[in-house]
């Protein structure tokens, strides 16, 4: 089994309240300790200007996440973010080492 | 029989080495606004004056931005 080195980003809806963000990203990201991977670094933007707007909305909390899993398991997380209501996008690019 | 005028190619600066950016990436913006004109299009490689490989990185770079709402598909249509 071996791991890879992946970067997500995800963009939150701006509803929701600042300091309800890390916890909640901790459940989500919970797949991947839970499937063997590591999480090694999150850093969290905050709120941001939209260049255009997503879902109708102009602004978006977005957050970084640096973590090492198996490929199925960053798909696994990716399909359970894309099935959330409170994230508005996503993305997965293998880090580069 | 007139000459051909021969133009000498006037030698760019390169960003990406006065930057001392050795990879290109999608979340760094500021960086990448200097590879766009002010309606949001990717500046070509004639006007930046840097190389292909790095081109291809700063349009995969600018492209993943836009997909993440960091930089405008186009702005200010007129």
């Amino acid at each position: 089994m071996s791991l890879r080195q992946y970067e997500i980003m995800v963009i939150l809806d701006p509803g929701v309240e600042e300091r309800t963000v890390a916890p909640s990203l901790d459940k989500y990201l919970s797949v991947i300790t839970k499937e063997g991977g590591t999480v090694d670094n999150i850093d969290i933007w905050g709120r941001r200007r939209l260049a255009y707007d997503i879902n109708k909305k102009s602004e978006g909390f977005y957050a970084v996440v640096d973590f090492s899993s198996t490929p199925a398991t960053a798909k696994e997380l990716d399909r359970q973010l894309g099935l959330n209501e409170a994230v508005l996008r996503t993305k997965i690019l293998r880090r580069e080492v | 029989m007139a000459k051909p005028v021969v133009r000498k190619p006037k030698k760019k600066s390169n960003p990406l080495k006065t930057a001392k950016v050795d990879a290109v990436d999608y979340k760094d913006t500021v960086l990448l606004r200097k590879f766009i004109s002010d309606r949001g299009k990717i500046r070509a490689r004639r006007v930046t004056g840097v190389s292909v490989q790095e081109q291809r990185q700063i349009a995969r770079a600018v492209k993943n931005a836009r997909e993440m709402a960091l930089l405008p598909y186009s702005s200010s249509a007129r």
